[in-house]
């Protein structure tokens, strides 16, 4: 099967992006299966960006490691990536003439701004790029041409025209040369066309808040989540929804809060330094019993840290951030379809237990794109459970399961009184301790049936280990796994999405998985002392990365068979 | 007794300014002819910021320092709502002040009454950021280096929609400044001098009652330069009224402009229908 891995890597603004999207479209629309990533490998220099580009004729989930083909649209990225390129790959675009003893068989020097100027524009540089990477390629042109006709068709015929011809410019460049190597023996991948979708992380999380039924989104910028709100205020139009930028992330929490208290279902998102300034409005939401759903976006820090990597380092915090304890749920989606479906469960049940819910996700996850055979809305959205109240309206009724009749300001005669204050059932502030006992009880015991609520990981039994893992690393610990399990080691899975609160029953089960091997995005295992914590039992066999760079395949399988042998 | 009084035992030392602040509220709000039901208090934390316990209405009692970002966002999900954002000096100015300067931006239709006693009397008599410089405090025994912050003249710099002082010695006035506040279009703001009989020794009852006067009939409050002006007059002489006001397009209206929707309880649109509009963009 194919499987093949591109880099475009330039200055940023040369459209280093565009000809990754465009290659992916038309690589979907022959019937591959997409993964693309931005940014994920160079030590940056001055603006320099990349995108890689895996695809196969089988579903993948997880970034490639070593390059097929090299697109250079300014020399640094030969210096950069040039090692990463297989002995047998090839190397476009602006090329040093400097030989180099590594230097791949195959390099074709292609001035692309150059030849765009021929078509009067330096914009088409970027198609004739993609018409160079088809012919090396041997796909099917006839349907990057229908995706041209369908992507300009606003911008008219003229540009349309203009664009097949940087096409077969780029496709007439590559015939001038031959090519040592075949990359495909067919010019198809297996699915039909015309039925794959490729989803970002960040557009699926904000989608998934849309299908919730969110209408007012409060935020201060910070990478990576800013591409939610991005997503969200291009359909604020079309869907009613509000999206204020916020002048800080307090300000943020404290609006969503306001709005929610109010009856809209509201959320904030932000990185692991805004979700510092957030803490004090987490507890808020928590005493005040106020629905509400915080992204969080890792980068790795302390404080600014890394702003373009990936982490996972932000699990404890998120865990117990804010003082005292409350009950919240934490849930950390696998892949963009798991986010749409996992807003949604944040956004129902915060309404339903009256708790903040905080979704994880991370770099990797927020600038990925996946490619799925089926996108589907898992989850119903519910409306909120409101009640009408009258003058007897008490809005912190002590109740049996914790959870009190949630009656909204203005409509009814019913006063919504909450309070930051502990607070008697009405919401008046109270400084009686019998009363301040019964109140955290009444906060505390939802947790218990918030647990019912939670979903078990995913697990895949294996003999001899078992990979565990969290969040985003899924796709990435599903390859490792397969890999390993081809190659006789038979490992399993345990891949946790919903992570906090654990149900009960999987403790009991997680204990029994044979010798667990925690792979994590951080320093200490986080998850694996969370899990130690809960089931009293050690696991102390992790693989950590904190180096701001996701996993990769091929490093993790060798690292899983050093610490299993 | 006002139908916005309830019979909550109130925390307050006995003759603290607070008692007339919340009085001339509860009136101001039942002769505005509101009903309890469609006005909500929001108030952070402090001494100030317990007064909407003592009202019956609506009430959100968020944290010290952010109770104008609880209300925008209140008031931009239902601007049928009555919002007003009530709490101290410390609280509105310090804490929360980054808050205060990008409300007057976004013009939201709310109210915010600051309990103005120049000192944090919750937390026991330290300087606020409108103590007069050198007031001496436990925190502060040398006397406070910084100088007083000017709420008034920083809002009439900004060009906020409606700004007046008030003292809670001066009932009628008082009130009509509420009224006005309340009904008032977009953002107000109420800075109410307010004395702390138990932590503020300097700034008292007689100290202001001293230097206070109403601004004059032919005043105009319209006029941006000539009201930043009046606002720098502090000391001998202390204006209360309506210091300045401009009629501008709120945030609700604008917002409606935008998105042609009035309030965000409810989603648009059935989400099976958003879902067959966004798969194709996958695609
Ligand atoms: C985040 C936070 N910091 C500090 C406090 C402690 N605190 C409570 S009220 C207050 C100051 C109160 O002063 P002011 O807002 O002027 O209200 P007053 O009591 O004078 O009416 C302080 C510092 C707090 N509750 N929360
Ligand atoms: S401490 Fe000051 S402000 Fe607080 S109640 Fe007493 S007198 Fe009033
Ligand atoms: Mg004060």
């Amino acid at each position: 099967m194919p499987d093949l891995t591109i880099t475009i890597g330039g200055e940023a603004g040369q459209g280093v992006q565009t000809i990754g999207e465009v290659l992916s479209r038309i690589l979907i629309r022959n019937g591959f299966y997409v993964f693309s990533i931005q940014d994920y490998h160079s030590r940056i220099r001055g603006g320099h960006n990349s995108v890689q580009v895996r695809f196969s004729d089988q579903p993948i989930q997880a970034i490639g490691t070593d390059m097929d083909l090299l697109v250079c649209l300014n020399p640094e990225t030969q210096e950069i990536h040039q090692p990463a390129l297989k002995k047998d790959g090839i190397m476009i675009g602006t090329i040093s003439s400097t030989p180099s003893p590594s230097l791949p068989s195959s390099m074709i020097s292609i001035h692309f701004n150059e030849m765009a100027k021929e078509l009067g524009n330096r914009i088409f540089a970027n198609i004739i790029a993609v018409g160079a990477l088809i012919e090396i390629l041997g796909i099917d042109e006839k349907i990057a041409e229908l995706y041209l006709e369908e992507n300009f068709q606003k911008k008219g015929k003229d540009i349309i025209r203009l664009n097949k011809e940087a096409l077969a410019l780029g496709q007439n460049e590559i015939r001038r040369h031959q090519i040592s190597r075949k990359f495909l023996d067919k010019r198809n991948g297996s699915q039909n066309p015309g039925n794959l979708f490729i989803v970002g992380g960040n557009e699926a999380l904000g989608l998934g808040a849309i299908l919730a039924g969110c209408t007012f989104y409060s935020a201060y910028p910070m990478t990576p989540s800013t591409g939610v709100m991005n997503f969200i205020s291009s359909r604020s139009k079309k869907y009613g929804i509000i999206v204020e930028q916020a002048e800080d992330e307090i300000a943020a929490i404290n609006m969503a809060i306001g709005a929610s208290y109010a009856g809209a279902k509201a959320m904030t998102a932000t990185s692991g330094g805004g979700f510092c300034l957030m803490a004090e409005g987490l507890g808020l939401a928590a005493m005040t019993e106020t629905p509400i759903v915080i992204l969080d976006g890792m980068r790795p820090g302390p404080s600014t840290g890394l702003p373009t990597r990936t982490s996972q380092g932000d699990l404890e915090f998120v865990l117990s951030a804010s003082h005292d304890e409350f009950p919240r749920f934490v849930f950390a989606p696998r892949d963009p379809q798991d986010a749409i479906d996992t807003m949604i469960r944040a956004f129902n049940l915060s309404d339903y237990f009256q708790v903040p819910v905080i979704i994880l996700s991370d770099q990797y996850l927020a600038d990925s794109n996946w490619t799925f055979s089926q996108i589907k809305v898992n989850e119903q959205p519910k409306n909120t459970q409101t009640v009408i109240g009258d003058q007897n309206y008490q809005r912190y009724a002590l109740t049996e399961s914790g959870i009190s009749p949630r009656a909204l300001p203005g409509m009814s005669d019913a006063l919504v009184i909450a309070d930051s204050d502990e607070h008697d059932e009405i919401g008046h502030l109270t400084e009686d301790l019998e009363l301040r006992v019964q109140m955290h009880q009444k906060r505390m015991k939802k947790i218990e049936k918030m647990r019912e609520k939670t979903r078990p990981p995913f697990y895949k039994a294996g003999k001899t280990a078992t990979i565990v893992g969290w969040g985003s690393t899924y796709g990435v610990l599903y390859e490792a796994r397969e890999k390993l399990a081809k190659s006789g080691v038979d490992v399993g899975l345990l891949h946790f999405n919903d992570i906090y609160p654990l149900s009960k029953d999987i403790l009991t089960f997680i204990k029994s998985v044979p010798q667990p091997v925690v792979v994590e995005g951080n320093y200490q295992g986080q998850l694996a002392r969370l899990l130690e914590r809960e089931t009293q039992t050690p696991f102390d066999c992790r693989i950590n990365r904190y180096d701001g760079r996701p996993f990769f395949v091929n490093e993790l399988v060798n690292q899983i068979r050093e610490v299993l042998s | 007794m006002s139908p916005f009084r309830n019979q909550i035992e109130i925390a307050w030392c006995p003759g603290c300014g607070n008692f007339n602040l919340l009085t001339d509220l509860s009136e101001a709000l039942s002769e505005l002819g509101l009903k309890p039901s469609q006005v909500v208090l929001v108030s952070g934390i402090g001494q100030a910021a317990k007064a909407p316990h003592y009202i019956q209405a609506n009430v959100f009692n968020g944290l010290h320092g952010r109770s104008i970002p609880v209300a925008f966002g209140i008031q931009a999900v239902n601007p049928e709502l009555t919002v007003i954002a009530e709490s101290g000096d410390g609280c509105m100015y310090g804490e929360g002040g980054n808050h205060l300067i990008h409300a007057i931006r976004r013009n939201p239709n709310i109210t915010v009454i600051v309990h103005d006693n120049q000192v944090y009397g919750l937390t026991k008599g330290q300087a606020s950021p409108t103590s007069e410089t050198d007031f001496v405090s436990k925190t502060q025994p040398l006397g406070t280096v910084s100088e007083s912050f000017h709420p008034i003249a920083l809002a009439i710099s900004q060009d906020v929609s409606f700004v007046a002082r008030g003292f809670t010695g001066d009932k009628e006035g008082l009130k009509s400044i509420f009224k006005q506040a309340i009904q008032w279009k977009g953002f107000s703001l109420v800075d109410v001098l307010q004395p702390c009989v138990t932590f503020n020794r300097i700034n008292t009852f007689g100290w202001y009652r001293d230097r206070v006067y109403p601004l004059p009939e032919e005043y105009d409050p319209e006029d941006q330069v000539s009201a930043f002006k009046k606002s720098l007059e502090w000391g001998d002489k202390i204006p209360l009224g309506v210091i300045y006001r401009h009629v501008k397009s709120v945030f609700s209206d604008r917002i409606f402009e935008k998105l042609g929707r009035k309030d965000f309880l409810n989603p648009t649109s059935n989400y099976q229908t958003v879902f067959e509009d966004e798969k194709p963009g996958f695609e």
